[in-house]
């Protein structure tokens, strides 16, 4: 494994994403405060989403450079107590929702975050990120034993996956997360080579534990419902409020400041929404721009996977199913494709906890990128410098 | 490696999916969402125009008798509303306004709207409004304080719940008093509140209605309805009109008619005919009163003069029909001055005869000449002019129909005919003044900040007669006034005439004598001028007879006394 100049596409289109994301949430954090202030009686300042949306930028700069900086190799010494740690802290939500703590910070009977006075944090995407750690440490553990697609391996990887479910799924009643922790799962498992009758077990598994969660859940049925159209008025008038934005929107947008869904017509405009108030904010075009730079950053892992030996390729695929699930998922649902799930727009929603382990995981991506694990055949000498672009010009020439 | 492909393939699809998406609904459909959008965001409120006040004239100065206040009007949700709690906060604080049965209210939950109290005061509902009830809601309007009570309400009319004007000058001028209603569009919040977003906002000013100043003289006013009323309680009739008129310029300057009503309580009229002003909106025959216009048609052709003779048989057989006089006396060679005195049908029939250049029969020239003068020269059967809604009355016109020798007969002294009190006294009016006819006015002009502009003088629309035959008739009419002058009710010194008429009901289509209207026009002023006012009085009650000579001219007597007070018209030195 040789070390070479890392990636510098996704440090660069993370950075711009979280400049876009305060740029929205300026534009349209006073309206929300004003909103909140009229409806609930709050006292939010006029810059206090705004102000907390620099802060939290400010710590996910920090989150992606430390995991720029702190050494894998260290980090996955510690990945069995970091997702022991995670289901710690989801254990003590749940402890302190059922306890009925203030602590526990809940909506609607779903109890996500722990409340730590100024700021509150939401567990489930330090569980992401943990996980992503243990079952890429577990799977190439066991390839190299030998003892991979086993019982010995199956168990523990079942073990974890349930409980980490378990806490999502029906502890905090966060669908949106499930989705997104299952796409982990099944993108890390897909690439590690697993055979294709023992995926499809986990599939169909998956797929039961889906319609029981719905049996459980009743309101999860509901939402379905809105989407084929009959279900309750607040879900569907939520999405119907986020397509009006997008459409409004047009080719252009309306520009910054102009959004008149922000003002308290669409949900969650800052967090779950964002996605459609950019959409009437900066139009189809602006959308467009947004998707590419996901698409590109998401690409671009997908790229660094390739070129990776298996436990760190795999840590890079959990990243990109981690990103990329939110990103399908909370833009299909603003757009009416999907069922509505409270997930959030990777670093543009309001909210710190998910922007901060996102850009953690984007950071370790990039440190990663520096290895290539995979041989090189007619390498020429200044690729050994890690300059990609000559190293494919001579491989190019060759062929 | 392939299955890093197919996680490539599978985010390629779905972004492909989105971005399709995204084109239909942001460039497909954004027409769509657009139009949507604006309306859930835009909130439209309509800018109420005040509406203009009503002023009468007190000397030289408009004063108001109708004028604006703001209140509100209490709507309750049924469905969203407590019952007890807004029944208890309601009644406790408006109680005095409510107009709304409880019990009706909250009878039908799915109808989300019910006005529980109208006119509700400033304070009130401020007080309402701090006990924050849910399903509450109020609406400023304006509504009208008339602050001399009933007085002029038939002229005036009144302001519906809707706001707008009915009947009088409140109904005829809805249009200038209501002025436009402004609009107000605004792109707002979820809450309601206007948002500077966007250049779609939309604000047109309201244009507030014209403040009126009527040519009423307010006090004259006020002193002719007492008289009527007073008259009244003495009277076998319950109802009477009067207008008086300044035949020099047709200005109105009372328009009366007892009983009144409460223009603030009109809900509570029973009697719709309440509403009706008299002396513009019901046409009716005022019968022997247009002998005058008869007689000046004849004089003003030539063919007779206060002193032609002819002989009174007591009636004319016309179309095989005997029309009688109503006095029996009088018969044999007798002149036309006496038989406007003693009010003779065979009089004016045979002016009539003249007309057509015979002396024993009605001719078909004698119908049209009489149709000339009254319809083209006096302006009878049809608008006079006048600012407010009126009548046009009916005339009959001369070629047209059967019978029409007989009912030429019956125009020649005012029956088979519809006219307003109006129409006779303007017409009248010109038959004294010198023959000038002024169309009858109303309005003296406005108010605009505050200062009064005034109306253009109104000048003459045409002439109906010379000024000599203004001033034969003028004599004629006064010559009838014999006994008045003989009893010492026209006081030396003025110059007084006037003309009687009885009306016959008209019951099973015939005409009865069981219930007969009385009516009585007369002018007056300083001897040796020109006449200064007008009036004309109409006295009536179903199943009685009133008459021109016993019921309507001794209100006439009243009345002329009463303006000659108040206009302190002197009398000529002896």
């Amino acid at each position: 494994m040789r070390k070479h100049r890392s990636n510098r596409v996704i440090g660069a289109l993370t950075f711009l994403l979280l400049g876009v994301g305060l740029v929205v949430i300026y534009a349209i954090g006073s309206q929300r405060a004003n909103f909140m202030n009229s409806a609930y009686g709050t006292d939010y300042n006029q810059n206090f989403f705004f102000i907390h949306q620099l802060i939290s930028v400010g710590l996910s700069v920090g989150a992606f450079i430390l995991a720029f900086k702190f050494p894998y190799a260290k980090l996955r010494k510690l990945s069995k107590v970091l997702i022991l740690l995670a289901f710690l802290t989801c254990g003590l939500l749940m402890l302190l929702s059922v306890a009925g703590s203030s602590l526990a910070s809940c909506q609607l009977g779903a109890c996500r975050w722990i409340n730590l006075g100024t700021f509150s944090i939401q567990p489930a995407e330090f569980l992401k990120l943990a996980l992503i750690l243990y079952l890429a440490q577990l799977i190439s553990q066991h390839k190299e034993a030998g003892t991979f697609e086993t019982r010995d391996f199956f168990i523990p990887f079942a073990i974890v996956s349930a409980i980490s479910l378990f806490f999502v799924i029906i502890a905090q009643k966060d669908l949106g997360t499930g989705v997104c922790i299952i796409a982990i799962i099944i993108a890390m498992l897909l690439v590690s080579g697993v055979k294709l009758r023992n995926f499809v077990v986990v599939l169909a598994v998956i797929a039961g534990f889906g319609v029981l969660s719905i049996l459980v859940s009743p309101h999860r049925l509901e939402r379905l419902m809105t989407f084929s159209g009959d279900g309750d008025a607040s879900s569907s008038y939520h999405i119907d409020n986020a397509m009006m934005a997008i459409g409004t929107g047009g080719i252009f947008g309306v520009g910054v400041g102009n959004s008149v869904q922000a003002t308290g017509y669409l949900p969650e405009s800052i967090n779950d929404s964002v996605f459609a108030v950019m959409g009437e904010t900066f139009g189809f075009v602006g959308l467009l721009i947004v998707i590419a730079c996901f698409t590109i950053l998401l690409l671009q892992l997908l790229k660094i996977s390739g070129g990776l030996p298996g436990e760190q390729s795999l840590i890079v695929i959990g990243v990109f199913a981690w990103v990329a699930a939110h990103v399908v998922v909370n833009i299909a649902a603003m757009t009416g494709l999907i069922p509505l799930t409270g997930i959030t727009l990777p670093l543009l929603s309001y909210g710190g906890t998910s922007m901060i382990f996102i850009s953690y995981g984007l950071g370790l991506s990039t440190q990663l990128s520096c290895y290539t694990g995979r041989e090189v055949r007619n390498e020429s000498i200044s690729s050994r410098r890690g300059v990609g672009r000559t190293h494919h010009a001579s491989r190019r020439r060759s062929a | 490696m392939s299955r890093i492909k197919l996680l490539r393939y599978g985010l390629l699809i779905a972004v492909g999916i989105i971005a399709v998406r995204l084109f239909v609904i942001q460039i497909f459909q954004h027409d769509e969402w657009v139009a949507r959008a604006e309306a859930e965001h835009t909130s439209q409120n309509t800018i109420i125009a005040k509406r203009g006040e009503i002023y009468m004239m007190e000397g030289d100065e408009p004063v108001p008798v109708v004028l604006n206040k703001a209140g509100w009007m209490v709507i309750v949700d049924p469905k969203v509303a407590n019952e007890e709690k807004t029944e208890r906060a309601i009644s406790e604080i408006a109680g005095d306004k409510v107009v709304a049965k409880w019990e009706d209210v909250f009878k039908d939950k799915t109808r989300r709207y019910y006005v529980v109290a109208r006119n509700v005061e400033r304070e009130q509902v401020k007080k309402l409004k701090e006990k924050k009830l849910a399903g509450v809601y109020y609406q400023e309007g304006n509504s009208r304080v008339y602050p001399e009570g009933e007085m002029a309400s038939g002229l005036l009319g009144f302001v519906n719940a809707e706001g707008k004007g009915q009947y009088g000058v409140e109904g005829s001028l809805n249009d200038q008093l209501g002025g436009k209603n402004g609009l107000l569009k605004t792109i707002t919040d979820v809450n309601n509140v206007a948002l500077s977003i966007g250049d779609d906002n939309v604000r047109i000013p309201a244009e507030d209605g014209k403040n009126v100043v009527l040519t009423i003289d307010r006090t004259l006013q006020r002193k002719v309805e007492k008289k009527l009323a007073e008259y009244l309680s003495t009277s076998k009739a319950n109802h009477a009109s009067a207008v008086v008129m300044d035949p020099r310029n047709g200005k109105v300057l009372t328009m009366a008619t007892i009983p009144n009503y409460e223009p603030e309580k009109y809900a509570e009229v029973k009697d719709g005919n309440l509403f009706l002003n008299q002396i513009v909106d019901v046409a009716y025959e005022p019968a022997s009163i247009c002998k005058t216009f008869t007689f000046a048609a004849a004089v003003e052709e030539g063919v007779m003069t206060p002193e032609t003779t002819y002989n009174n048989t007591g009636e004319i057989t016309v179309d095989g029909w005997p029309i009688k006089n109503a006095h029996s006396g009088q018969l044999g060679v007798i002149s036309m001055q006496t038989a406007l005195n003693y009010s003779l049908n065979t009089g004016s029939m045979t002016a009539l005869m003249l007309l057509g250049g015979s002396k024993s029969e009605i001719t078909k020239t004698g119908r049209e000449k009489l149709f000339d003068y009254y319809y083209n020269h006096f302006g009878l059967g049809q608008a006079t002019g006048f600012e407010l809604s009126e009548s046009t009355g009916l005339i009959q016109e001369p070629n047209k129909g059967y019978g029409l020798n007989s009912r030429y007969a019956n125009m020649t002294f005012g029956q088979n005919i519809n006219l307003t009190p109006l129409q006779v006294a303007a017409a009248f009016s010109s038959l004294i003044n010198g023959g000038e006819y002024y169309a009858p006015t109303i309005i003296a002009g406005e108010m605009k900040d505050g200062k009064f502009v005034k109306a253009e003088e109104k000048k003459s629309v045409r002439r109906t007669v010379t000024e000599k035959t203004s001033e034969t008739m003028r004599a004629m009419i006064w010559g009838t006034r014999g006994l008045q002058r003989l009893y010492g009710i026209d006081k030396p010194g003025y110059y007084i005439g006037g003309k009687t008429g009885t009306a016959q009901g008209i019951k099973d289509g015939a005409y009865t004598f069981d219930e007969t209207t009385g009516s009585y026009v007369g002018f007056g002023g300083r001897d040796g001028e020109l006449p200064e006012y007008v009036i004309m009085v109409k006295i009536w009650e179903g199943g009685q007879t009133l008459e021109g000579t016993a019921d309507a001219l001794p209100l006439f007597n009243l009345l002329s006394d009463t303006v000659i007070d108040h206009l302190k018209i002197k009398p000529k030195e002896q």
